[in-house]
């Protein structure tokens, strides 16, 4: 009986040095992966209650702007879906001039997004006129 | 009797047009309202705001040597069940085409032309008009791409109570001078709902 806990350490041990660090730019879902510890067909439901308890979402990890060759501000905003659901939403980006004046547009107009649930996103949005050189971003939830 | 009758009648009649939902304006900045079968105004917004932005985005509006285009509307086929004045997309997207500084929209010819440009250079023979105000010949300029596309909608059955209908915005720019197309896109606006809500 005492053995039994050298054992199970182990196989934790084990189980952990075999699990590979994949490519960040490759995401692999659940249901096509390897299982791991903290997401398998024991832990997942725990994992997913949890999830839904603490009120997991969205999380934007990078917001970057460029200018395209026609001299518009390009903005692409990354982030990640830390619920285990898909999260559907909508956002709007104003454009603002140098001044801090709102740059008026009729591309800003609440569009479509979503993201699987633990699983990164990506979009892109353009600025459509040249005097953009900085934006605001709104996110809301898709009805 | 009777008089009694027609009065409580009468009176029952103003409470149920007065208990009646009343009109109220659309917050069309950020209107909450839930989503319709048919194509409305945000299924437009959404589509010009992404057909816009894929074209700025792809360059195909930047001049080598600088300048702007000279762009005309062609025709945008409206092959939907529903009755579009597809104006509703193109004006967004002309507005934010000049906007943008690459290009410069003619009203000369094309969907979007305007016949009085026409009509006062049939003036030049009038008496009542001063011929220095009217425009010379070969003075209209040429474009050199032109905007064209088209709306369609598919409905598909989903399940026994529900309907599924996509609606496709295609939009091509091209060369006048070659005939080569510089940029296409499409979106796509899908809805689900009950087969009793009717699509046109």
């Amino acid at each position: 009986m005492k053995r039994l806990g050298p054992i199970l350490i182990a196989l934790v041990v084990v189980a952990c040095g075999c699990y590979k660090q994949q490519d960040s730019r490759i995401h692999l879902r659940e249901g096509i992966r390897s299982d791991t510890l903290d997401g398998n067909i024991v832990t997942r439901p725990v994992g997913r209650a949890f999830s839904d308890l603490i009120g997991e979402g969205l999380e934007i990890t990078h917001a970057i702007t460029s200018r395209n060759d026609a001299g518009l501000l390009e903005l692409q905003v990354q982030g990640y879906n830390r619920s285990h659901r898909t999260k559907r939403f909508r956002y709007r980006v104003e454009w603002l001039d140098e001044s801090g004046l709102l740059v008026t547009t009729k591309t800003s107009v609440w569009l479509r997004m979503s993201a699987m649930g633990k699983s990164p996103f990506i979009f892109k949005v353009v600025a459509p006129r040249p005097e953009a050189v900085d934006f605001r971003l709104d996110t809301r939830k898709w009805e | 009797m009777k008089t009694r009758i027609l009065h409580l009648m009468a009176a029952a009649g103003m409470l149920i047009a007065g208990c009646g939902s009343q009109t109220a304006n659309i917050d069309v900045m950020h209107d909450e309202g839930k989503a319709v079968m048919a194509l409305d105004y945000r299924d437009f917004d959404q589509a010009a705001s992404e057909l816009v932005q894929s074209l700025l985005g792809s360059g195909a509006l930047k001049k080598q040597g600088g300048g702007r285009y000279v762009v005309a509307t062609g025709r945008v086929i409206n092959d939907t069940m529903q009755r579009i004045d597809t104006d509703q997309l193109m004006a967004k997207i002309e507005i934010e085409m000049l906007n943008s500084g690459q290009a410069v929209m003619t009203s000369a010819i094309g969907s979007g032309s305007d016949k009085l440009i026409q009509e006062t250079r049939e003036l030049r023979d009038a008496e009542e008009f001063d011929p220095g105000t009217v425009p010379e010949r070969r003075t209209l300029i040429a474009p050199e791409l032109t905007v064209s596309g088209k709306i369609f909608q598919r409905n598909i059955r989903y399940s026994r109570g529900k309907q599924q209908v996509e609606y496709y915005f295609q939009l091509k720019l091209s060369d006048v001078k070659s005939g080569l197309r510089f940029w296409q896109d499409e979106v796509i606006v899908g809805k689900r709902g009950s087969n009793r809500s009717v699509a046109w």
